[in-house]
């Protein structure tokens, strides 16, 4: 990494006024592709950046807007100074238009414009704007089997040439799309961030001087690094696993194949190894991430968490490495298509968020700690990527983004925040109806809490939001669309459940007609998803076989679902009371409140407390009843050593976990009950009681149609019967039901 | 002691600490006054306030009141029971199936309210307690479209099902109604409304109906304003009932008028409480306008630092802008609302040195009023740009606001040694330059963006600089970006008051609309002529014939597709195609300068998506009073000397004469290095700058270049 002598001579004034305009400059350039844009994804989804790199391409500085953006985009500079420096050779004033997923950026849809900086004729820096536009040309989303597919792919154009737009190059990109008029205002509005942004850097040039500045800069990077480092240092050694589940298509056999996503992250003094062996080959059609989307993911779960307060420069990845197996669903082969790569990046994110979380955790940051969350839905039916006309006969604008309105994971002292947000962007948020009205050729009938939305626990998952919509004004919308099969993600933390299990997602069929006429003469409409077809206001329109796409006809309803935030901690040591208002709050059915925490309510809808206590008396002698040990047995330990007092807690890496010692023996501990389930060098759920709960039996709702593919492995204390994992197993031929080992201490 | 005969006009403002008054005289006299703010009954801090410039002038309250013009009155009652969550139980009605708007946020409003830093902690941030719990909000079936088609006709049996529910049995006192699409068609709000008074006839619950505060798109916004205006509705209809009447008991004859957060006042019967949010910025704002217009100042940068925060607004071309969703609180709000952009740069912004990285870091967080900065002496530890202001001998230990308190410049010195010196290998008195310096380069570059951002260059700008704490970091943040004049203003202190009894009458109506262009002008003209009709029966209800009236127009447009528009002024009252071709040039030129050349895209097509209208009716004002400009010299002002840590233009201390501002006189002049001390504040002048007293006694700071 860098390390400059100047940097520790650098007036420490001076260097907080060079960086707070930085950021400031930063800051002005995103402003300014916000108000540019016509992307609502952009403008009020926050899905942009503006970012600085010194000469060699290292980035120095990114601010606020999407963290995806903050990790790798250094690649593409890089491969401009490889590829591009002798001809056509950079001047000042030129821009180049990027968006090869193969170098940098998450898809074909994450754009940037990088402009060279040049100070009295030398290249002093770069800087770059980037934001995520909905339309690439290409095939519909849904269709693509390569990367050829999925629109233009453009390693490095002069879009700029001296100060001058090239008409021709501008033309050529925008009318290769669906809609060149909303391509060409995100083209404009990166062209007049970086104008801004690059004016901006003169000027502070000509006030601090180029000799400081580039020692500022290089200070900028080092000073992440060190922050990195020393917050890594501060936790405890250990090595954490996460496996987490996703669905693709298997284009071939045209049926769902669901794949595995596996993070073990080792941490040692003040660094961090992340090694996703195990994780599933690459799919053929485009759930693939190419390996700068996942680097650029591993931003995104490193400054959720970890690295909240630490610049956003290249320097906070130095002490990160890792292994990710080439031609796995994480570093596809090119040319793979990679248009889902966020998604596969998100799963990715919640594998690591998990282990980051149980790290932060156990170093007794528990500020820092919140379960997994996820925004992208993992069954099936339609997507979210329309496409048609809406109703004033302009190009309906592709991706409808509720699902930035993810419910959060819990933490270790409260709920998850529900439609909490988007782990991409920490400002993001998601647009009105009425304006969403105003584009699509939709009408709402709701958008409300899903309920039992988010995951399970003594602290709930937050949930996400329901919706049932219609289409309204149009005759000619279509949607992507994918096979049905659930397999929650983003597990829960410490006993907690999984991002919430579910929801209606459906495509329904009304008489146009006398569906109008029934809504206008009853004074009502659907408001649940489960009702559209109890009720009688539609019939289901679902496909029997597996197309890419489908028509929606006007009038067709649909309902849709936006993942939660997973759990928290045992479901039976949750608040009464809370459950109880919950279940008021339509956030929590009434089947959850009894089956999972153990609930009775009164008559009047509070929690009757005496009761409660008696039927989570039973459940928890149900567990230990309904359950077995993997191994066989409940300990590792002899009687006597388990037995013994005077155990000293060594770390409590756990909410009812700790490593423990006794006389030179280091063992895993319940802090509830004393129950020593191994030594230290053990998987403690061999020794669990482990009950295998079929996921299409879990109350909450149910897939339509397909059901879920897997189950849960749930592990309680032998002692106390707390439960103290929740781990989700779709295998694939050949795995083996062995629990995960998911810590190991160091 | 002030005699006068004439009549006055008061503005009062309250204050989260004082309440500040101001009493205009027909003859251009200014009196000020301050009284500590009542917050159990917010009345007798103005009450007090009154008392106090009475005393002043030597006449009792009664004397006062009973000459008094008319009282306009900024408070802080709808803020302040927001913050403490001290306002009516609300139930909302809303449409069935999106019964959780305004707690799903848009997301949007975990973030909402907080400062960069603080979002970056994802971990740690959650939404705010929602002002309507889940279990107070009722939907009703019913559907319109965006073209304000009805789709779902209302379910009246569920509004009155809801009604029952609301108020019977859960004993709401004020009901929000906020539907979807409502403000392209109120039909259902106001059925609702109509069913609400009918079934509650007597008064006692308060109505709040989102489409008659505001006719723009976004339901989220627009239902936290329905939710907010009812929450604290009560309480304001409350407070002002009971202030007026006390007023009137003390001889008050005149009208009472409220000052709102557009930048005008209002009857206050004609005052909707949500309008009072902010009213004490827009004060600043207001007195600004009021400066300017007397100045001839076309643009005005406004800075107004406290304790805790540095807040900047713009005036450009006589205009302020309007906040484009602002926010109360945590909560993002439809209203009219000046655009304040503000952040935690204050007397109390703490200073430390990150013990990994060595930075000296400066802000965002600040020392709470108590125990507040280590020179306070009430325990606190943490370093703050006051302790950096003492140290470096700008403010002096004996006369903090005007001697009232005394600060530890020992222990100051002390803690800046070892917790920010010692570590960066400075001496005490470099430290302290440091962190001054780091907070006045925050300070200009959250004004260089602002600036900016509205296609200004900072120079082009004289800066206007009130609050307590802003004077001794003026010449810091101005020099920064280049602003060779900088304005501190007689009644600086009270400045928020003075504009309260500067204000104008304003109601501004805002409508959301799809004009594409070219359009028939004669559509445009209709919707005008409607809202300048309903303007106009406001105005005249507050004593203002049409003719009476100016009408200030303003569209925001934008390229067809984009999410959001630019404001720009209009300068025609009707329209025809014509005008609409200049009506497009404008806009396209204001966007070239906003953006860029080249930024904007007319191929997508142009469109109107927006117009407001503010009706203003200008109250009568007396000039302030003019002095008679005497000689340049000063010296009789003096009061001491003491040494001072300039870091402008050169680095060290320089002994420096101390000024006090109420002796200087009209015509002085004050070459830095200077220090001119008042009650309420401190002002450093560094060598390049130099000060003149002016004919209204203003300090008119000059940079020497």
């Amino acid at each position: 990494m860098t390390t400059t002598s100047a940097v520790g001579q650098l007036d420490p004034v001076k260097y907080e006024m060079f960086f707070h305009r930085l950021w400031a400059i930063g800051e002005e350039g995103r402003l300014a592709i916000q108000r540019v844009t016509a992307s609502p994804i952009v403008s009020q989804g926050g899905e942009c950046m503006c970012s600085f790199y010194n000469p060699e391409g290292v980035m120095t500085l990114a601010c606020s807007g999407h963290l995806r953006f903050a990790g790798a985009t250094s690649d593409a500079i890089k491969m401009l100074l490889r590829r591009f420096s002798e001809n056509p050779g950079f001047f000042d004033g030129d821009q180049f238009f990027m968006n090869d997923p193969y170098v940098a950026g998450a898809h074909t849809f994450d754009m940037m414009i990088i402009k060279p900086l040049f100070y009295k004729g030398e290249l002093v820096g770069w800087t770059a704007a980037s934001i995520h536009t909905a339309d690439t040309g290409g095939v519909m989303r849904g269709l693509a089997t390569e990367v050829f597919h999925e629109g233009i792919r453009i390693l490095g154009l002069k879009i700029v040439e001296k100060g001058q737009q090239r008409e021709d190059v501008f033309a050529t990109l925008t009318e290769q799309c669906r809609d060149p008029q909303y391509v060409s205002l995100d083209l404009n509005s990166m062209i007049a961030a970086n104008n801004v942004t690059a004016g901006r850097y003169v000027e502070l040039l000509d006030k601090f001087g180029l000799d400081f500045a580039k020692a500022a800069e290089a200070k900028v990077i080092e000073d992440s690094e060190t922050m990195a480092r020393a917050k890594l240092r501060a936790l405890p050694n250990g090595t954490w696993k996460s496996r987490v589940y996703g669905t693709a298509v298997d284009k071939r056999a045209q049926a769902l194949r669901i794949f595995q996503v596996v993070c073990t992250m080792t941490k040692k003094d003040d660094e961090l190894f992340l090694d996703f062996e195990g994780t599933s080959p690459q799919s053929d059609d485009a759930t693939n991430s190419t390996l700068p989307c996942t680097m650029a993911h591993f931003c995104v779960a490193l400054s959720n968490q970890l690295y909240w307060d630490v610049p956003w420069s290249d320097g906070k990845m130095a002490p990160i490495s890792w292994n990710i197996p080439e031609g796995s669903i994480l570093n596809a082969t090119y040319p793979a298509a990679a248009g889902n790569g966020p998604g596969v990046g998100g799963i990715m994110v919640g594998a690591l968020s998990e282990c980051l979380a149980q790290m932060l955790y156990a170093g007794g940051r528990l500020d820092d700690v919140n379960a997994p969350w996820h925004v992208l839905p993992y069954q099936g039916g339609p997507g979210f990527f329309y496409g048609g006309h809406n109703r004033e006969g302009l190009v309906t604008a592709q991706g409808l983004y509720d699902i930035h309105a993810s419910g959060l994971g819990a933490a270790p002292d409260r709920d998850g925040v529900p439609t909490g947000g988007h782990y991409n962007i920490p400002s993001g948020g998601i647009s009105d109806i009425e304006r969403t009205e105003m584009q699509y050729p939709f009408i709402y009938f709701a958008r409300n809490h899903n309920r039992d939305g988010g995951g399970f626990g003594k602290y709930s998952g937050g949930a996400g939001s329901y919706r049932i919509y219609m289409i309204y004004g149009s005759k000619n919308s279509n949607v992507d669309y994918k096979p049905y099969g659930g397999v929650p993600q983003g597990n829960g933390l410490f006993g907690g459940y999984s991002t919430g299990t579910g929801g209606v997602r459906g495509i329904y069929r009304t008489e146009s007609g006398s569906f109008l006429d029934k809504v206008q003469s009853g004074n009502s409409y659907p408001n649940f998803s489960e009702d559209i077809i109890a009720d009688g206001w539609a019939i289901d329109a679902l496909p029997n076989d597996l197309p890419d796409r489908m028509a929606l006809p006007e009038f067709t309803l649909l309902s849709d679902v936006v993942p939660g935030g997973a759990g928290y901690g045992d479901p039976l040591d949750r608040s009464p009371e809370q459950v109880a208002n919950d279940v008021r709050d339509s956030l929590t059915s009434l089947e959850v409140a009894d089956r999972i925490y153990g609930v009775v309510l009164s008559a009047s809808g509070g929690a009757d407390l005496d009761a409660t206590q008696k039927r989570r008396r039973e459940m928890r002698e149900q567990r230990l009843a309904t359950g077995a040990p993997y191994s066989g047995k409940t300990s590792g330990v002899s009687d006597e050593l388990q037995k013994a007092s005077g155990w000293q807690s060594e770390l409590r890496w756990h909410e009812n976990l700790e490593v423990a010692s006794l006389n030179g023996q280091r063992a895993i501990r319940c802090t509830e009950c004393g129950h020593v389930y191994c030594d230290v060098s053990e998987n403690y759920k061999n020794y669990a009681v482990r009950y295998t709960q079929d996921l299409n039996e879990m109350p909450g709702p149910k897939m339509p149609r397909h059901g879920f593919d897997g189950v849960y492995h749930i592990y309680y204390c032998p002692g106390c019967a707390t439960q103290v994992r929740v781990d989700t197993y779709s295998p694939a031929p050949g795995d083996s039901d062995e629990p995960l080992w998911d810590f190991k201490a160091g | 002691m002030v005699q006068s005969q004439g009549t006055y006009v008061i503005g009062v403002d309250t204050g989260g600490t004082f309440t500040d008054i101001v009493a205009l005289g027909e003859s251009g006299e200014v009196i000020t006054g301050k009284s500590p703010t009542t917050p159990w009954d917010f009345s007798i801090g103005v009450l007090n306030a009154i008392e106090e410039v009475a005393k002043t002038m030597g006449i009792d309250r009664k004397d006062l009141l009973g000459r008094t013009r008319m009282v306009k009155h900024g408070s802080t009652v709808a803020t302040n029971a927001v913050i403490v969550r001290g306002g009516a139980k609300v139930g909302l009605i809303t449409t069935k199936g999106f019964e959780d708007t305004t707690l799903i946020m848009r997301a949007v409003g975990r973030v909402d309210g907080l400062s960069e830093d603080e979002i970056r902690h994802v971990t740690r941030v959650t939404k705010p307690e929602p002002i309507v719990p889940k279990e107070l909000i009722r939907g009703v079936s019913e559907r319109i479209d965006y073209t304000g088609d009805v789709l779902v006709p209302l379910n009246e049996g569920e509004v009155r099902a809801a009604a029952k529910e609301l108020i019977d049995d859960n004993e709401c006192k004020a009901i929000a109604v906020s539907l979807l699409q409502s403000w392209a068609n109120p039909a259902h709000e106001r059925r609702i409304l109509e069913i609400l008074e009918e079934m509650y006839p007597n008064g006692d619950i308060f109505f709040s109906v989102g489409s008659d505060l505001i006719r723009v798109s976004g339901e989220y916004a627009r239902a936290n304003t329905a939710v907010i205006n009812a929450y604290v509705g009560p309480i304001v209809t409350r407070y002002l009932n009971n202030l007026e009447s006390k007023l009137k008991e003390e001889g008050l004859t005149g009208p009472l008028l409220i000052t709102q957060g557009n930048g005008g006042a209002v009857h206050k019967d004609h005052a909707t409480p949500i309008g009072n949010f902010q009213s004490g910025p827009a004060g600043g704002m207001m007195a600004s306008a009021y400066m300017a217009n007397v100045m001839k100042h076309d643009n005005v940068i406004t800075t107004d630092m406290g304790g805790t925060s540095f807040d900047v607004g713009m005036l450009t071309n006589g205009y302020w802008r309007y906040a484009s969703e602002p926010i109360v609180e945590r909560f993002r709000v439809l209203q009219p609302i000046i655009d304040i952009e503000s952040i935690g740069a204050g007397g109390g912004t703490i200073a430390r040195v990150d013990p990994e990285t060595n930075r000296l870091l400066v802000g965002p967080e600040s020392a709470a009023a108590y125990p507040g900065p280590v020179a306070y002496d009430q325990g606190g530890e943490r370093i703050a740009t006051t302790d950096a202001d003492l140290v470096m001998g700008i403010l002096d230990p004996d006369y903090f606001l005007g001697g009232r308190s005394s600060l530890n410049i020992a222990k100051a010195a002390q803690y800046i040694k070892e917790k920010i010196a010692d570590p960066l290998g400075l001496d005490v008195h470099e430290a302290a330059a440091g962190v001054f310096d780091i907070i006045n380069a925050k300070m200009a570059d959250l004004i260089r963006r602002q600036v900016i951002r509205q296609g200004y260059l900072p120079e082009e700008f004289v800066l206007y600089c009130f609050g307590g704490a802003g004077p001794v970091h003026l010449a810091g943040f101005a020099e920064e970006l280049g602003i060779k004049r900088a304005f501190i203003f007689r009644p600086s202190a009270v400045f928020s008051a003075f504009g309260a009894a500067a204000a104008d009458v304003i109601h501004t109506r805002m409508l959301s609309v799809t004009y594409g262009l070219p359009m028939d002008p004669s559509e445009l003209n209709k919707t005008l002529r409607e809202i300048e009709d309903d303007l106009s029966t406001a105005m005249a209800d507050e004593g203002f014939s049409r003719d009476k009236v100016t009408f200030q127009r303003y569209f925001s447009m934008r390229f067809r597709r984009q999410t959001t528009g630019v404001e720009i002024p209009v300068q025609w009252d009707s329209f025809t195609d014509q005008e609409m071709g200049d009506v497009q040039r404008l806009f396209e030129s204001t966007y070239e300068e906003l953006y860029g050349i080249g930024a904007g895209f007319a191929r997508a097509g142009i469109e109107i998506n927006a117009i407001r209208v503010d009706a203003v009716g200008t109250v009568s004002k007396p000039n302030m009073e003019s002095h008679t400009p005497g000689g340049p010299d000063a010296s009789g002002a003096i009061k001491a000397h003491r040494d001072v840590f300039f870091t402008q233009p050169d680095r060290g201390f320089v002994s420096t004469p101390v000024y006090e501002y109420d002796k200087l006189a009209a015509g002085n002049q004050v070459p830095g290095p200077a220090v001119i001390e008042s009650q309420f504040t401190t002002i450093l002048v560094p060598k390049s700058w130099n000060v003149t007293v002016d004919h209204l006694q203003s300090l008119v700071m000059e940079h020497l270049v």
